[in-house]
């Protein structure tokens, strides 16, 4: 299940082959790192005027590769991995088709450039990705390059109470026990904010509600996963920020999420929560594709 | 879970357990409230909690009982509203939960009071979303007409169901939507800001305004003859109806928590908050009476969106009317969303301590809200509204927020006994005069009521306490280990 990682043609991001490059020595496979160019015209163009733009783009892919082996050289030289540029009309669609073509089992990206240090910052190849993509996708903070780990130690999975999100632990459990990474369970809510004229006030209640329906169903997950010793974690707060930063976090922390595929509509009337959590994540994100 | 009677609490027990303030937060301590409004800022809370739920449409109801006096009437509510809110702040100072009568009701007064409060509070909140609904589709027709020069149908905007000779239709369509569309917020979790709150309260306050500068142009003093014609039973039946468009003055009281000194701010922002709605209030009726006479209150053409229809009378213009109507219907929309909002999360409390199925207190954890509860409430509260006239909904309300406040009344009265030494960061001012004044006041105007609505009432509660003998009692939350509140504790 080879992991697929975006890597920017015009920065010099080292974050996602990093965290690539982490995922894959945890998960025992190799690299594809993938660098999308833009495609030229697929007609035959009047005088060749476009023969300058395929020229650039070509040698943009050529320095993208470099650069990326460069990067592989240093961070991955223990583990298999190629670089190639492709051509394509978008970022995240080129990236889904490399996915498909090799049968990755994870795509990798980086943050966005104006994302805030040490925090996952969604670009649009990121949001898109999280879409649109069949495949469990990986986010790593910005300037996750300068304190990378080996292997990572611990994935906290991010534990709704429904039916989806049991199956995302169940997943995390079998991937982390193969890694020989430790998993701890995280419900995370956010208490509604106050409505004015405040009349009636009842947020509290409807959170301590929400976290006993999740330790309810974590119990069931646990007994049909057959998990022991849960390490299960709370986080609230007034807003996601706090409810993330109540955690503890360390270095060689992922956090996976489950996020279902939305259709227009959904996407209307239910806010997305996952993406909330993940834009405060101080350590990378897998976001699991539920079924 | 199985229950078993023989070895569980005694009937009796059971009705005056009271729920253990310590039983109410889990483990899961969440952040705290921070106490910080000041004064000023619970009085405009207050006002605009208060100031919308009736003044739109009230006028047309009650002028035909009372004839001018109307303001007299108006004042009787008034005073009935701030004593009651007054009772209740001290109540809901003693007890440091958050929620709404009907939490204060459990942890002060025992379990069947609560179960009776929740009746109340249930047609405080539940019928008047529709009856605010029915008001909002009135003024947003009248909107549509003057904007666009079309309504919908008759039959598209009235109930079937006859009130007098008013019109009647198959479905108050806009009434249905917009309880829908408040539905659809609610599970996305949207709530109204301090912000936007503020901004509608001066809307509602900016209309009532024009519309009182404009009547009072018209003024004609003639109207005002016969002022006492329609005697203390007018009077007292007038202010049964008004004392729905004072609902809301008791969001004050439940925010002693968070004010910074509550002896003080409570009783000033409730009596300020009191003093500036019932200033608008009577002088919207005084502008009101005096651009036309008590008797085309009740015309036909009045009977929705009333207060632009008098403006377009007086003007001969649809501007003012128009203007009205767009301030009206802003600000009802978010009326409804608030009092729909304090529906589902007073359901949401019950269904916490297991007196309703626990359906009603399950949280989707997609939106983090209580998604089945509030589309219940929703379709419950959406047929009200498309089906039922306004005019049979507010007497209803009154009832049971009168119900309300003097069950909150008695309850001062007996904590003061009961618990003489329980932390009261606020108390009633003029003690036994306050809660006993309280209870006549209430008595007073629920006289004015007719007897259909106490045969409603009488109904509801009866539905309501049958459930709770049938299912709740043997549900309750307190039945599984929490040790009950049940013995006075001794001082």
């Amino acid at each position: 299940m080879t992991i697929v990682v975006g890597h920017p043609t015009r920065t010099h991001d080292r974050a996602a082959i990093s965290l690539g490059a982490m995922l894959a020595r945890s998960l025992d496979t190799d690299l594809l790192v993938v660098s999308v160019v833009p495609a030229p015209w697929p007609t035959l163009v009047a005088g060749n005027v476009d023969k300058e733009y395929a020229a650039w783009s070509r040698e943009a892919g050529a320095a993208a590769v470099t650069d990326a082996k460069r990067v592989l050289a240093e961070v991955a030289a223990d583990l298999e991995s190629r670089a190639v540029a492709v051509p394509g009309r978008s970022v995240p669609s080129a990236l889904l088709e490399q996915a498909a073509r090799v049968d990755a089992g994870l795509v990798v990206v980086g943050s966005a450039e104006d994302g805030a240090w040490d925090r996952v910052a969604l670009g649009s190849t990121a949001d898109h990705l999280l879409h649109a993509a069949h495949v469990p996708v990986a986010v790593a903070p910005r300037g996750f390059a300068t304190h990378a780990v080996p292997r990572f130690a611990r994935a906290t999975c991010a534990f709704r109470a429904d039916r989806a999100s049991s199956d995302v632990l169940r997943r995390t459990t079998e991937i982390c026990a193969a890694a020989g990474a430790d998993v701890r369970i995280a419900t995370f809510g956010v208490l509604g904010k106050t409505m004015y004229p405040p009349e009636v006030r009842g947020e509290q209640d409807v959170l301590d509600s929400f976290v006993e329906q999740s330790e309810a169903a974590l119990r069931d997950a646990a007994v049909a996963t057959g998990l022991r010793d849960v390490d299960h974690v709370v986080a609230t707060g007034r807003d996601w920020a706090e409810a993330v930063g109540r955690l503890e976090w360390r270095h060689d922390d992922v956090l996976v999420l489950g996020s279902s595929p939305r259709g227009v509509l959904a996407r209307v009337f239910v806010g997305s929560h996952a993406s909330r959590i993940i834009r405060h994540s101080p350590v990378p994100v897998v976001v699991v594709p539920e079924s | 879970m199985s229950v078993d009677a023989g070895a569980g609490p005694t009937l009796r027990q059971q009705l005056v357990r009271r729920k253990p303030i310590k039983a109410l937060r889990g483990p899961h301590d969440g952040p705290d409230l921070k106490r910080s409004f000041g004064t000023f800022q619970l009085m405009m809370f207050g006002v605009g909690a208060t100031v919308g739920t009736g003044i739109f449409f009230v006028l047309q109801e009650a002028v035909p009982d009372s004839g001018p006096a109307v303001i007299i009437s108006f004042l009787v509510a008034g005073l009935g509203a701030g004593l009651s809110a007054l009772c209740y702040a001290e109540v809901a100072s003693a007890i440091p939960v958050s929620g709404s009568t009907y939490s204060y009701a459990y942890h002060a007064l025992g379990e069947l009071v609560a179960m009776v409060i929740a009746a109340c509070v249930l047609l405080e909140y539940g019928v008047s979303s529709a009856a605010v609904a029915v008001g909002w589709s009135g003024y947003f027709n009248e909107l549509l007409d003057n904007l666009f020069g079309f309504s919908l149908p008759d039959a598209l905007s009235y109930s079937p169901i006859p009130y007098e000779d008013n019109t009647t239709g198959i479905i108050n369509l806009p009434a249905v939507v917009l309880v829908m569309m408040c539905m659809v917020l609610l599970i996305r979790g949207a709530s109204e800001s301090a912000r936007v709150n503020t901004v509608m309260v001066l809307i509602k306050l900016g209309v009532l305004l024009m519309f009182v500068v404009i009547g009072l142009t018209a003024w004609n003093g003639d109207h005002f003859d016969g002022f006492w014609d329609k005697g203390a039973a007018g009077i007292s039946a007038a202010a049964a109806t008004i004392f729905f468009s004072f609902i809301g003055l008791d969001a004050v009281s439940t925010a002693g928590e968070e004010v910074r000194d509550p002896q003080k701010a409570l009783p000033r922002a409730i009596m300020g908050a009191l003093a500036v709605v019932v200033t608008v209030y009577v002088l919207v009726a005084i502008a009101g009476l005096s651009a036309q006479p008590a008797s085309e209150f009740s015309s036909p053409e009045q009977q929705d969106a009333g207060l632009a229809v008098i403006l377009e009378n007086v003007t001969g213009h649809q501007a003012w009317g128009t203007v009205l109507a767009a301030g009206a219907v802003i600000s009802i929309f978010s009326v409804t969303l608030v009092t729909l909002y304090g529906q589902t999360r007073i359901l949401f409390a019950i269904g916490r301590d297991g007196m309703l199925p626990e359906k009603f207190s399950s949280v989707n954890p997609r939106t983090l809200t209580p998604t089945f509860n509030t589309i219940v409430v929703a379709i419950v509260v959406a047929l009200i509204g498309g089906f039922v006239p306004a005019d049979y909904l507010w007497d209803t309300v009154s009832i049971g927020t009168l119900m309300a406040f003097i069950v909150v009344a008695l309850g001062v009265l007996v904590l003061r006994r009961t618990q003489p030494d329980l932390e009261r960061p606020f108390r009633v001012p003029l003690f036994p005069i306050t809660p006993l004044l309280t209870i006549a006041v209430c008595i007073y105007i629920l006289s004015g009521l007719a007897a259909v609505t106490w045969v409603i009432f009488g109904c509801w509660l009866l539905v309501v306490l049958a459930f709770y003998f049938l299912w709740g009692r043997r549900h309750a939350a307190l039945n599984r280990g929490v040790v009950a509140d049940t013995e006075v504790p001794e001082s």
